[in-house]
């Protein structure tokens, strides 16, 4: 008998929840949704997770409910705050990546929604924080992300046929 | 005696009547046969009709009616004062024998006048009227013997065609097949008749109407071809025919008030201007004020139209026509001579007539046709139109009776829809009257092109007509609100076409995204977080969404068919909370679109754009799916063009490449950093406020392990030059009490990356030995220093940093670090 795999879902809004509940055929797969860091970590320190989806970009979250130390980000913007917040906003997946991966074991597999096909120096900058670490090339359908997670928390390996 | 004076008519003459006298009490055989032969001699000696008459008294007692007959006749061409209302009735009655009808009445005439009792002259009036009905219709020829066969009709209808397409010739040899195969074919007789009028050949245009009408008498065209081309000759006689002709056709349709008209233009032209002015006053009364408008000055000078033509013409060769065997014909052709007379009971006669023909050969159409006519005239039109169907039933090749029938419903409210099928049946029998109805029926029904070709026909076919007029009148007016329609659709049509031309142009031209960010480098700042957006909201949503969407749409569950297009509808047209991938998309565009706008430049970001082309042609897919999402039944099996357009707009976005995007705003708006352009810099810097050019700069840094090192960083280059050229100002400002000797001036390079997000930066490090102290408030403070706030905005404006070194390159006493986002390719992980 096959577990039910928990997969938590970061994101600001539900498209992603949605879109694995409408659209993957996921009975196997529980999953869970956090509209930001902090809940996130609520919820990972609650139950494990069997894999992370991070979504990237959470312009619709309050500045205030954003990880990353805003303060500094002001500071690298010459005092321009709404530059920083918007730099937080942009780049939220990265820095949940950097804020929730220490509450997550090693082998847990972790897929950012970036592509990161024409970066491929970045990424392996950012696998040196969580070798586990995976981005989804643009066009790839939401199947392929949910079975590639599933399949990786079966084999231990990173998730596979994404970049 | 007779050998005394054998050449003495008076002698001779009491000689014979001196024989018979003494013949008492009455001349034998040989007494009459010696006074017969002595008045031949007479006669010959001496014409009179005294001498006639007495010669006829003498071959009548000898029982010789024949020459008793002739000498009578003799008698009554000499004047016929002598003779007898006894004489007059042996002549005329020799003459009914002889069916010498005009003959016969001229004699009952004659005989009505000198008789004495008014009973005598009755019954003299009576016989006058019966064989002036037998004369009528013994001057009626039979109907052809035969319907035209197939290949005859053909033949007819290619030359139609062939004359209204213009081309006379095959026209011509058409109708000689038509009339090769069956020679009495009167509709093939009418059209050659239309050809040669219109080709001028007069004769023989006049001898086809005379085949038509002889054939046919009541066949108003050809009574209207033939009185047209008659009056345009010379012939005075040809005139009074066509004068005749005329008449005969304003009988056969008294509808054709137009003919009206044109009868009494030719009276007046013939001198007759009470006949003329008869027939205009019926026109007038029958036609509208602006015809009568029209013809008050004919109407005031038709005295004054009167014009002398002289010379004759001999008649044409009647066709041979076979004629119909029918036992109906000679019923037929005295109802016909009775019609003419148009007195209630010669109608009434006549339609006597035309029963007992319809019983002796219900196959022969002219009969009920005739009936037809009568009972319109008697205002019966339901067994007018009773009997032109059976006219139809009888010979469904008949025009004419198509023509009679049309005209019947026409007149009736509400059958102007039976009349209009009637006359195409009549056009397709070959009725060119039926052409000009049409043309009619379809103008008033705005069928101005159908119109206008009927009209076209008509006169083609029938340019003698008596529509003639009235048809060119029409055509004109068509052809020139045609030309003015076409006049302005030509116009409409260049507006559409420069339209279409500019559209095409606006297609086809125009620059793509990256030809203005490499025109425009410095806009690659502002456009990276627009695209960035488009790249997450769309590129990247909509890759994820839409071909997990249609495959789910394509399954058998309902609940997950309706949960996907839920799904697809909110996502791509946008809910509570979000906007839509399409609106996100379309936004995206636009605001791309008026940034490069800003720079003078149009971009053609939907349709020549290899990157962002995909994304519109997607968009453009899935906006077209918002009824059927919105009307979306999950028990409807019909998705299969839903799936097709999810799968192809997925397949659009799939070729895109958000991180392609972003290369291209790298690559073009990327400085390419060399230590020497630095050092190039600074000694500009120096010159321009005239300072020894001693002044060095040390490579420190990436730059001292390769000098040649070159790093691209995400700064417009103007911008660069600007921030490092008030960088080295600011340090000269500095060290303008020290010898240049003493300064110290270094520029380091390092490559780094963020450590949350993995994003490449380029660090570069101004250091110096000056005195002074720099904070970091300094730096950015955007007043304290016109140099330090310049610099300042550069750098926020390209998301770099600037900021001071706490621990400074060894020999240096300050650094100043700015950094910039470098290009990826460039930094290693």
């Amino acid at each position: 008998v096959t577990r039910s795999r928990t997969v938590l879902i970061v994101e600001d809004g539900t498209e992603y929840t949605d879109a694995f509940r409408s659209l993957v055929n996921s009975d196997s797969v529980e999953l869970l949704r956090a509209g930001d860091g902090e809940e996130a970590a609520r919820i990972l320190t609650g139950r494990p997770a069997d894999a992370l989806f991070l979504d990237v970009v959470f312009d619709r979250t309050p500045p205030e409910r954003l990880i990353g130390d805003l303060e500094a980000q002001i500071s690298r913007f010459g005092g321009d705050r709404s530059r920083a917040e918007r730099h937080l906003a942009e780049n939220q997946g990265f820095y949940l990546l950097n804020e929730l991966v220490p509450l997550l074991p090693e082998t847990i597999p972790v897929v950012i929604a970036y592509d990161f096909s024409a970066e491929p120096e970045r990424l392996a900058a950012l696998r040196r924080v969580r070798s586990g670490l995976t981005g989804v090339a643009d066009g790839t359908p939401i199947s392929a992300v949910l079975e590639s997670l599933l399949a990786s928390v079966t084999t231990g390996d990173r998730p596979g046929g994404l970049p | 005696m007779l050998g005394d004076c054998p050449e003495n008519a008076a002698v001779l003459a009491t000689e014979a009547d001196i024989l018979v006298a003494q013949s008492q009490p009455r001349p034998d055989a040989a007494t009459l046969e010696r006074a017969r032969r002595l008045y031949r001699r007479v006669r010959i000696l001496s014409p009179s009709p005294e001498f006639s008459l007495r010669a006829a008294d003498l071959a009548c007692a000898a029982g010789d009616e024949e020459e008793c007959g002739d000498l009578l006749s003799e008698v009554a061409e000499m004047g016929g004062t002598l003779l007898s209302p006894a004489d007059r009735l042996l002549l005329a009655r020799r003459m009914e024998s002889r069916r010498a009808w005009r003959e016969a009445i001229s004699h009952y005439q004659a005989l009505r006048k000198t008789a004495a009792d008014s009973g005598l002259a009755s019954w003299a009036a009576e016989r006058i009227r019966h064989l002036e009905v037998e004369a009528e219709a013994q001057a009626i020829s039979a109907p052809i013997a035969v319907l035209p066969p197939p290949e005859a009709r053909l033949a007819l209808a290619e030359a139609r065609r062939a004359i209204a397409t213009g081309d006379l010739r095959k026209a011509r040899e058409r109708l000689a097949l038509a009339k090769r195969i069956s020679p009495g074919y009167v509709e093939a007789a009418l059209a050659l008749a239309a050809l040669e009028t219109r080709e001028d050949r007069v004769p023989e245009a006049i001898r086809a109407y005379r085949e038509v009408l002889a054939s046919d008498p009541t066949r108003f065209e050809a009574l209207v071809g033939l009185a047209n081309v008659l009056w345009d000759e010379p012939d005075r006689s040809a005139k009074e025919e066509a004068l005749s002709l005329t008449e005969r056709a304003i009988a056969v349709r008294p509808g054709a008030i137009e003919l009206l008209r044109v009868s009494a233009v030719r009276w007046a032209e013939w001198g007759d201007a009470p006949k003329a002015l008869a027939r205009l006053d019926a026109y007038r009364r029958r036609s509208g004020a602006l015809e009568r408008r029209s013809t008050e000055n004919l109407r005031e000078t038709l005295a004054r139209r009167v014009e002398a033509l002289l010379s004759g013409q001999a008649a044409p060769e009647e066709p041979e026509v076979a004629e119909v065997a029918s036992p109906a014909v000679d019923e037929w052709k005295l109802a016909q001579a009775y019609f003419r007379r148009g007195d209630p009971a010669s109608l009434a006669a006549a339609l006597d007539r035309l029963r007992e023909a319809e019983r002796l050969d219900p196959t022969f159409a002219r009969a009920p046709e005739l009936a037809g006519v009568i009972y319109e005239k008697l205002g019966d039109a339901a067994l007018a139109r009773a009997a032109y169907e059976r006219a139809v039933s009888a010979d469904p090749t008949r025009a004419a009776t198509y023509e009679r029938l049309a005209f019947l419903l026409a007149r009736q409210p509400g059958k102007e829809a039976e009349a209009e099928e009637t006359w195409r049946r009549a056009e397709q029998a070959g009725s060119s009257e039926a052409l000009f109805h049409l043309a009619g029926a379809a103008l008033r029904k705005d069928r101005r092109n159908e119109a206008l070709s009927l009209y076209r026909r008509y006169l083609a076919e029938s340019p003698g007509g008596v529509h003639t007029e009235e048809a060119s009148r029409s055509i004109s007016n068509l052809e020139l609100r045609r030309r003015t329609i076409f006049s302005i659709g030509g116009g409409a049509l260049v507006l559409l076409l420069v339209a279409g031309a500019a559209i095409a142009y606006r297609r086809s031209t125009g620059r793509t995204f990256e030809q203005w960010i490499r025109m425009a480098p410095g806009r690659a700042r502002e456009a990276r977080p627009i695209v960035g957006r488009l790249r997450h909201e769309v590129v990247k949503h909509g890759g994820l969404l839409l071909t997990d969407a249609a495959r789910k749409l394509s399954e058998q569950d309902p609940i997950a068919r309706a949960n996907a297009a839920g799904l697809l509808l909110s996502r791509l047209f946008g809910g509570a909370d979000a906007r839509g991938l399409i609106r996100e998309s379309s936004d995206v565009f636009d605001r791309i679109g008026a940034l490069a706008r800003e720079d003078g430049i149009r971009l053609n970001l939907d349709r020549k754009d290899p990157l962002f082309s995909p994304i519109a042609r997607g968009s453009r897919i899935l906006r077209r799916l918002e009824p059927a999402l919105s009307r979306f039944e999950p028990e409807d099996r019909k998705t299969r063009r839903l799936v097709e357009a999810l799968e192809r707009s997925a397949a659009l976005l799939r070729s895109v490449s958000g991180a392609e995007i972003s290369r291209v705003l790298d690559e073009a708006s990327a400085t390419r950093v060399r230590f020497a352009d630095l050092r190039d810099s600074l000694a500009a810097v120096c010159a321009e406020r005239g300072l020894d050019s001693a002044y060095d700069l040390e490579p420190l840094g990436l730059f001292r392990e390769d000098a040649s090192r070159t790093l691209a960083v995400r700064v417009d280059r103007t911008d660069w030059e600007t921030i490092w050229r008030n960088l080295f100002a600011n340090s000269l400002d500095a060290a303008r009490e020290r010898p240049a000797a003493d300064v110290r001036l270094g520029v380091s390079a390092e490559l780094s990356r963020d450590p949350i997000t993995g994003t490449p930066i380029a660090r570069f490090v101004l250091a110096d030995n000056l005195p002074g102290v720099l904070t970091s408030e300094t730096i950015r403070g955007r007043g304290a220093d016109r140099g330090w706030g310049v610099i300042a905005d550069l750098v926020r404006r390209h998301e770099g940093s600037a900021d001071v070194r706490a621990a400074p390159p060894p020999g240096y006493r300050k650094g100043i670090v700015i950094e910039f986002p470098a290009i990826e390719s460039e930094v290693p992980a």
